[in-house]
C-alpha cells in the first residue's frame, strides 16, 4: 500500500539490529560473584567512600551543603514562581484593568475579579475584588503569561502558611503590599534584568513603529480631509 | 507496507476488519477498524504471525462519541519490537452491549489495560479473569471518562465499602505445616511509597499469591484536560510522572506540535534534548535511591539527592520551580534561557560523575547488596515484552528497545550515544542499567552543551500558537488581538487524532490525543509506562519473600503519578 | 487530690511540656504524590530538618505527633487517612503541605478529596504545588507558635468555664 504514516517514516532500521530485538531472550544471565566480592573484599572500598565523605565533612575541607534555614536562603533565580503581587502604576493604584485573562488562564480557576468602572476616562476598568485562593494555586505563572498589562507577576516568597482556609484568600490588598519595589525580590515575571537592554532595545523598535503607523495614519487622513 | 498484508486481512470475513484510508484516516499510524467477533483472532494472528509479529501491546484505552451510532471505541494501540511497526485497532461498541473479548490471552500486558476501560468506560471484556475496577473505588458508580460524566461528581467511600482481597493459592501448590497468613501492606506504608495496596499470602516466609490495589493517586488527569485549553494541559502533565516532570512536558507538547504540524525551534529543541536527560538522571537518581533505601542503603539516598537538589537548581533558573515545572509550551519553551545556562550545565557536567561513582563504589560489587537483588523478580525479555514493559525495565532484561534509538526524535539521532542492555531481568540489573544509562545521558549532554546554544527564537513564531512576545503585546494592536484569543479561546488544534511517543524515565511514554478543532483535547490518553510494569507485581512476586517485594517495587520505579494519572 | 486553681508549678509544667513538644515532633509523613518529593528534599542534606528537632521520622501514627499530609488524597484514600489520624495519639498536629491537600488544587474532580479538611482538623496549611523545603519548614515553625497560643486559649477557656461554674454555684 502507498499510504505512508509519519511513525513509519520515522523508523532508525539500525536500532532493529540491536541486542535483543529480533529474538527476545528466553534465557536470563544473572551477575555472577566473583571470588573477591563473595569474601566481601569490595565493601573495604566502600568504606573507603563514606570515610572520605565524613572527613571532607567534618574538617570542612569542602562546603557544606546544608542550608541554614530560615537564617540562611537559597538562592533561587529571578524566576521563582512565588507568592503573587499586583503592580502599581506610578501614583499607587492598582495597574490592573479587570480585563480577567489571568482568570481565564488560570487552570486551578482560583482568581476571582470583580470589575468596575475606573474614575479616570483614559482607563476603561478597575478590580474592585481581586482575589486569589492561595492553596487552589498551583503556582504555575499562566496568570502572569496571559496579563496583557504587566499588572500581576510573581515574588520569590515562599514563606506562606496559613491557619485556616479563609486566611487564604489574599486581596487585593496584601497582594499590592509585598515586595513590590524590591528588585531582589521579583520572582517569574515577563522580563528579567539580564535581559533588560535587548528588551528595552525591542521596546523602542516598538513604539517606534506604533508611532510611525499613527504618523502614517493620521497623514492619510490628512491627505483624505485635505 | 507490510501491515496492510491482505493475506492476514484475507482470513476475516468481508468487512470484519477495515483499514481507515482516506484524507479523515489517522496520518500517523496505520488504523484498522474491528468488529469484536474476530477481535480475539486477528490479535492472535497479529502476533504469530510472521508478518506482523506484533508482540507489544502498547495501551488498550477507550474513547466516547455521542452522536455516533456506535458510541465507544476501544482503541488498541500495538508495536512490533522487530520490525518497529505499529498499528492502531479501533472496535466500535454500543452503549447498551459493550462487551468485546479480552485479549489478555494473547498478551498478558492486558490486564490492567481492559480493567482501567472497563472502569473509566465501562466496556466489559468477556473473558477477563478479575474485571473489576482498578482506578477508581468500590463505592463509585457510574464511568468517568463516559462524555455525561459530570467531571466534578464525587462518590464518597465508606469503610465498609473498602475492598478486601480474597487470595487463593495455587492448587497445585503443596500444603505445608505452616498456616498461611493473608498481610496487608500499605497504602501508607513508606515501603510501597504511599499509594499502593499489597495484599499478600504468605507460607512461612514465601509469598504464594498476592494481589496490588492501586488507584489511591488517581486524580483525573484524562478528565481534568477535557475541561481545560491545550495549553492549560501542561501543568496537569508535569504531575503525572513527577520525579521527570520535563519529560511528561516534552512528550505532550510535542503531540500536540505534530497534530498542529508545527516544529519547535532549534533553541528550544537543543534545550529541551538536555533538560529532558537531566530530568532522566532525576528520575534515575530517585529510582535507584528509593531501591537502596527500602534495602536499607540510606548513604547512597543522600548521595543521590546531592544530583537532583543541583539538577533542581537549573530547572528553577529556566523554569521558576524546582518539581513541577511546567517549562514546556506548546511550540517550544516558556522563557527563553538564562543567559548562564551553559555554564551552570557544565557544572553539573562535573558535578555529577563523582556522586555517581560513589555509590557504585559502595554496592555495585557489595555482596550484601547482591544478596537482596540477584535473581530477585526475574523477568525473560520474551515474557517482559508480553507484559507490555519497555524503557530499562526491559532493556534490564535484555530487549534493547529505547524510542529515542528506534524512533529518533529531537537531537538524539545527532549524538552518538549507546543503548545499555543487561541480561539478568532481576533487580540488580535494572540498578545498574539505570547507573550506565546515566552514564548516556551525561554523554548526551556533554556533546549538545559543546556544540553550543543555537541561535534564534525559544518558541514557534506563530500568533496562532505561541503568546506574542510581550513588547509586542503592550504595543501593538494585532499582536493584542492575537495575545486576546489565544487565552480566551485557547490554540484551535485541527481536528484529527495521533500518537506520539517518547522515552520517558521508565519507558515508552505515549500520549494519544484526539482532537475535534475546539480550544479544548476531545480525549486525552497517557500510556503510562509504568502501569503495565506494575501489572506484573504480583506474578514476579511469587515464590519470594515479602522483604524481596519491597527490594523489587523501587526497582520497577512506579510512580503514583503517571501509573493512576 | 485535685489541683486549686493555676499553680505556678502547673503553668510553668505546661510551658516546659509545650517547649518540648514545639522543639521535637516527630513527624508522620502521609506522603502520597509530588509533594512527598519536596518532602524528601526537606528531610535530606540541603535542608535537613533535623536542625529543628524533627529528624525523627516515624511511619507508624501511634509514635507521631504531627501528621504533614504531602500530596492529593483521593476520595479511595480519605478512610486510610481518617484511620491513620484516628491511630495518631493526642496531643497531635496536622500540616496539609501542598495545594492538592489544602484544597484539591487544580483537580476539581470527581475522585479527588477537595480538601483534606473534609475530614480531619488542619492546624497549618501550606500553598505551593508542591512548596519548596523552606516553605514547609516555614509552615512546621508556623506550629510552634500555634501551640503557645493555643495553650494561651486552652487557659483562658478553662478559667471561664471555672468561673461560670462557680456562678452557678
Amino acid at each position: 500500500m502507498s499510504v505512508s504514516h509519519d511513525l513509519a517514516a520515522n523508523v532508525n532500521r539500525a536500532a532493529l539490529a540491536l541486542p535483543g530485538v529480533q529474538q527476545h531472550p528466553k534465557e536470563l544471565m544473572p551477575r555472577r560473584m566473583t571470588f573477591a566480592e563473595r569474601l566481601y573484599l569490595p565493601l573495604l572500598s566502600g568504606l573507603m567512600v563514606t570515610i572520605k565523605h565524613f572527613f571532607l565533612n567534618i574538617f570542612r575541607i569542602r562546603p557544606r551543603v546544608t542550608i541554614q534555614y530560615p537564617e540562611e536562603r537559597r538562592s533561587y533565580s529571578h524566576r521563582y514562581r512565588g507568592h503573587h503581587i499586583l503592580t502599581t502604576r506610578p501614583d499607587g493604584s492598582v495597574r490592573c484593568v479587570a480585563c480577567f485573562l489571568c482568570a481565564t488562564n488560570c487552570p486551578a480557576e482560583c482568581i476571582h475579579i470583580e470589575a468596575a468602572e475606573h474614575p479616570d476616562v483614559n482607563i476603561e476598568k478597575y478590580p474592585v475584588v481581586y482575589e486569589i485562593d492561595m492553596l487552589r494555586c498551583v503556582f504555575c505563572g499562566y496568570c502572569v503569561d496571559a496579563c496583557p498589562e504587566e499588572a500581576i507577576i510573581m515574588s520569590n516568597n515562599y514563606d506562606m502558611a496559613f491557619f485556616s482556609r479563609s486566611q487564604s484568600i489574599v486581596g487585593k490588598a496584601d497582594l499590592m503590599k509585598p515586595f513590590t519595589f524590591d528588585p531582589a525580590k521579583l520572582g517569574y515575571r515577563p522580563y528579567y534584568p539580564e535581559e533588560d537592554a535587548q528588551h528595552a532595545a525591542m521596546r523602542r523598535q516598538a513604539v517606534d513603529l506604533v508611532a510611525a503607523a499613527k504618523a502614517k495614519a493620521a497623514g492619510d487622513r490628512a491627505v483624505a480631509g485635505g | 507496507m507490510l501491515l496492510e498484508e491482505p493475506a492476514l486481512l484475507a482470513r476475516f470475513p468481508a468487512g470484519s476488519v477495515v483499514p481507515q484510508e482516506g484524507p479523515d484516516a489517522p496520518a500517523d499510524q496505520p488504523t484498522w477498524v474491528v468488529r469484536r467477533e474476530v477481535l480475539l483472532d486477528l490479535c492472535r494472528a497479529l502476533r504469530d504471525d510472521p508478518q506482523g509479529r506484533y508482540d507489544l501491546l502498547l495501551d488498550v484505552c477507550g474513547a466516547d462519541y455521542p452522536d455516533r451510532d456506535e458510541r465507544f471505541e476501544a482503541v488498541y494501540h500495538l508495536y512490533s519490537v522487530p520490525t518497529a511497526n505499529r498499528l492502531r485497532l479501533k472496535v466500535p461498541l454500543t452503549e447498551s452491549d459493550p462487551k468485546l473479548p479480552s485479549v489478555i490471552s494473547v498478551w498478558k500486558g492486558a490486564d490492567w489495560f481492559e480493567r482501567e476501560a472497563y472502569d473509566m468506560y465501562g466496556f466489559v471484556f468477556e473473558g477477563h479473569p478479575n474485571l473489576r475496577r482498578l482506578l477508581t473505588h468500590e463505592g463509585f458508580q457510574g464511568h468517568p471518562l463516559r462524555k455525561d460524566y459530570d467531571p466534578a461528581r464525587r462518590w464518597i467511600l465508606t469503610e465498609d465499602k473498602i475492598y478486601r482481597p480474597v487470595l487463593r493459592a495455587p492448587a497445585d501448590r503443596p500444603e505445608s505445616m505452616f498456616e498461611r497468613m493473608t498481610i496487608n501492606i500499605g497504602p501508607s506504608h513508606p515501603a510501597m511509597h504511599g499509594t499502593f495496596r499489597f495484599v499478600a499470602m504468605v507460607d512461612g516466609e514465601e509469598i504464594v499469591a498476592s494481589e496490588v490495589e492501586i488507584g489511591y493517586l488517581h486524580r483525573c488527569m484524562e478528565k481534568m484536560s477535557e475541561t481545560h485549553t491545550w495549553q492549560q494541559v501542561i501543568p496537569y502533565t508535569d504531575r503525572l510522572n513527577y520525579c521527570s516532570s520535563f519529560l511528561n512536558n516534552v512528550a505532550y507538547c510535542r503531540t500536540v506540535e505534530k497534530l498542529l504540524g508545527i516544529e519547535a525551534p532549534p533553541r528550544a529543541v537543543w534545550a529541551r534534548t538536555i533538560l529532558s536527560e537531566f530530568s532522566r538522571i532525576m528520575d534515575h537518581c530517585v529510582a535507584n535511591g528509593s531501591t537502596l533505601v527500602d534495602t536499607g542503603a540510606l548513604t547512597n539516598f543522600w548521595y543521590f539527592f546531592q544530583p537532583r537538589e543541583e539538577i533542581y537548581g537549573l530547572l528553577e533558573a529556566v523554569c521558576g520551580a524546582r518539581l513541577t515545572v511546567s517549562a514546556c509550551r506548546i511550540g517550544g519553551l516558556l522563557a527563553d534561557l538564562p543567559p548562564d545556562f551553559v555554564q551552570r550545565c557544565e557544572r553539573l557536567l562535573e558535578f555529577i560523575p563523582p556522586l555517581i561513582d560513589d555509590v557504585e563504589k559502595l554496592v555495585d560489587k557489595n555482596r550484601i547488596w547482591m544478596d537482596r537483588s540477584v535473581g530477585i523478580a526475574a523477568i525473560s525479555g520474551e515474557e517482559a515484552v508480553n507484559w507490555s514493559w519497555t524503557g530499562p525495565c526491559l532493556r534490564a532484561s535484555g530487549v534493547a528497545y529505547d524510542v529515542r534509538r528506534a524512533h529518533p526524535y529531537d537531537l538524539y539521532d545527532t549524538v552518538d550515544w549507546e543503548v545499555p542492555v543487561l541480561h539478568g531481568g532481576d533487580v540488580y540489573d535494572r540498578f545498574r542499567l539505570r547507573m550506565l544509562e546515566i552514564r548516556q545521558s551525561l554523554r548526551i549532554i556533554r556533546q549538545l552543551i559543546e556544540r553550543g546554544v543555537p541561535a534564534g527564537p525559544f518558541v514557534v513564531d506563530d500568533p496562532h500558537v505561541a503568546l506574542p512576545p510581550k513588547d509586542a503585546c503592550y504595543n501593538q494592536m494585532e499582536s493584542m488581538i492575537y495575545h486576546f484569543k489565544l487565552i480566551m479561546d485557547g490554540i484551535r488544534v485541527p481536528a484529527g487524532e495521533t500518537y506520539l511517543m517518547t522515552e520517558g524515565a521508565n519507558g515508552e511514554l505515549g500520549f494519544y490525543v484526539v482532537s475535534d478543532g475546539s480550544g479544548k483535547p476531545y480525549r486525552l490518553h497517557v500510556r503510562a509506562p509504568c502501569l503495565p510494569i506494575f501489572s506484573t507485581f504480583p506474578t514476579l512476586m511469587r515464590g519470594h519473600s515479602v522483604s524481596d517485594a519491597i527490594a523489587t517495587l523501587g526497582g520497577l520505579n512506579v510512580i503514583a503519578g503517571e501509573l493512576e494519572r | 487530690m485535685e489541683l486549686q486553681g493555676e499553680s505556678w508549678l502547673t503553668t510553668r509544667l505546661d510551658k516546659f511540656a509545650d517547649w518540648s513538644r514545639s522543639n521535637s515532633f516527630w513527624p508522620l509523613p502521609f506522603g502520597t504524590a509530588c509533594c512527598a518529593i519536596e518532602f524528601m528534599g526537606t528531610v535530606s542534606s540541603h535542608y535537613d530538618m533535623s536542625r529543628f528537632g524533627y529528624e525523627v521520622v516515624r511511619f507508624s501514627p501511634r509514635q507521631s505527633d504531627l501528621m504533614i499530609v504531602a500530596g492529593t488524597i483521593t476520595d479511595k484514600m480519605a478512610p486510610v487517612l481518617k484511620r491513620i489520624y484516628d491511630q495518631m495519639p493526642d496531643p497531635k498536629w496536622v500540616v496539609s503541605m501542598g495545594a492538592c491537600a489544602c484544597s484539591g488544587g487544580f483537580y476539581r474532580a470527581y475522585h479527588v478529596m477537595q480538601g483534606i479538611d473534609e475530614i480531619i482538623p488542619v492546624d497549618v496549611y501550606v500553598p505551593g504545588c508542591p512548596p519548596s523545603p523552606e516553605g514547609l519548614m516555614y509552615g512546621i515553625l508556623q506550629i510552634k507558635e500555634k501551640i503557645a497560643r493555643d495553650r494561651k486559649a486552652l487557659r483562658e477557656r478553662a478559667k471561664k468555664a471555672k468561673g461560670k461554674g462557680r456562678d452557678a454555684a
